[in-house]
């Protein structure tokens, strides 16, 4: 961190701040300039808040120049991170395809989709047991029954499962049947759950916040880690923006900003991002091609009788010609499928 | 001087800074053991490492000891650097005795 103090400030302001820096453990470098004075501040600045020291008399700005974010972050640890879901290894050579319908509806519709998709060559079934919907009076999921079903379905086609955690109280019963928890966007700053779910010893898939930053995300997966449950995998899923077009707008560029900043692997979810069963195919494989460690992908088996999100969910041919094509693409980023 | 001697002489030159730099390494060694010291006693007796009394002294004692072509700021700068590790050792010194 560096403080720039105000030009021809008092030496008891400049004294003030250095002593509390140093009362605090940290080294600091003093420069006193021709009318302005500059502290450079050394050691474990990722516990203090830059903005606590400007408000400091005579401070003038302090600037963090590391990141805040620690445990997820490349500085702490170099080589990527591969997490394993019930033998998937996610972050590894290959592109992990998650796919399967937004919410899990009956035994027959999950089934028959995860067929579907397990024969295209997915590898995670997904599927909502607990829905968090805009409206209240929309469907709401099967609860438990529907996790059972999401196991039996994942036992049946060799696939390992993932379904989102709602709450806290949720936690326990999901062990019992799911592969991977998700946190879902609107979830990504619940701290309360988040650090529940540090306590775990399971993969977490973990959504940006519909207005997160990148910076407030990995600091959300700090909150995970933190905790002891380094298996968390990054979950792109389109932005708040002004335009209207598309229902978020989907940020291609995290993923390569992630790459750089985080040894955590990054996937991307096309279908949540569009709201466009039309716009799902070019993103998905936009996604592959910009270094994205995998994809979550809603498929339904009869989009049109969908109970949720049926206008984004892909048709399993539609999901089928999808996988043909990353197929090709893979290759060329140096991954395979 | 020509060129040739103009050569002998930058590497003469360059030689002699590098002796003068031994010098100066080992007497800010010198005075880090001080340093180190003083900060043992600081742990021993619970005082604080900053003081800013005692650098601003320190920081003066300099500038009157200055003889130049350095000029007083310049002198300041480079104390003002001496004093931040002088302060990191005696911190690490004291944190040392008082864990004993």
């Amino acid at each position: 961190m560096v403080i720039v103090m105000e030009k021809h400030t008092a030496e008891a302001n400049v004294e003030h701040v250095m002593s509390e820096l140093i009362a605090r453990g940290f080294d600091v470098h003093r420069s006193t300039g021709s009318d302005q004075t500059i502290l450079g501040v050394v050691g474990d600045i990722t516990t203090i808040d830059p903005r606590e020291f400007e408000l400091f008399e005579g401070v003038q700005e302090a600037v963090r120049v590391s990141e805040p974010y620690k445990l997820s972050s490349r500085t702490w640890r170099r080589e990527k991170t591969i997490v394993n879901a019930r033998g998937v290894e996610i972050g590894g050579d290959k592109v992990v395809v998650m796919a399967g319908p937004c919410t899990i509806e009956s035994e027959h519709q999950l089934f028959e989709t995860a067929k579907r998709v397990a024969r295209s060559g997915a590898r995670v079934l997904r599927g909502g047991a607990y829905k968090p919907r805009s409206s209240p009076y929309a469907f709401q999921g099967m609860g438990v029954e529907g996790l059972k079903l999401l196991r039996a379905a994942g036992d049946e086609f060799n696939m390992a499962v993932v379904s989102e955690v709602m709450e806290i109280s949720q936690i326990e019963k999901m062990l019992e049947y799911v592969d991977i928890l998700q946190v879902g966007a609107r979830n990504m700053q619940n701290f309360n759950l988040l650090t529940a779910l540090g306590q775990v010893r399971r993969p977490i898939l973990l959504k940006r916040g519909m207005s997160a930053t990148i910076q407030e995300w990995l600091l959300a997966s700090e909150y995970i880690m933190s905790g002891g449950n380094y298996d968390i995998i990054l979950c792109e899923r389109g932005i708040r923006t002004f335009e209207t077009a598309t229902r978020n707008t989907f940020d291609i560029s995290a993923i390569p900003v992630i790459d750089k900043l985080s040894h955590l692997p990054i996937v991307g979810d096309p279908s949540h991002a569009t709201g466009r069963r039309d716009k799902v195919m070019p993103l998905a494989r936009a996604i592959v091609a910009a270094g994205g460690d995998g994809l979550l992908i809603e498929v339904h088996h009869d989009p049109e009788k969908a109970l949720c999100d049926g206008p984004q969910s892909l048709y399993p041919d539609q999901f089928a010609r999808l996988m043909d094509e990353l197929r090709i693409i893979v290759p060329a980023v140096g991954r395979a499928l | 001087m020509n060129r040739l001697d103009a050569e002998g002489e930058l590497t003469r030159l360059r030689d002699a800074i590098d002796r003068v730099d031994e010098v100066i390494v080992k007497l800010l060694n010198q005075r880090a053991k001080y340093a180190i010291e003083i900060g043992e006693i600081k742990g021993v007796l619970d005082l604080p490492i900053y003081v800013p009394e005692r650098e601003k002294q320190v920081l003066l004692h300099a500038e009157a000891s200055n003889t130049g072509p350095l000029d007083e700021s310049a002198v300041r700068r480079l104390f003002e650097r001496i004093i931040d590790e002088s302060r990191r050792v005696e911190r690490l010194s004291a944190s040392a005795k008082e864990s004993v």
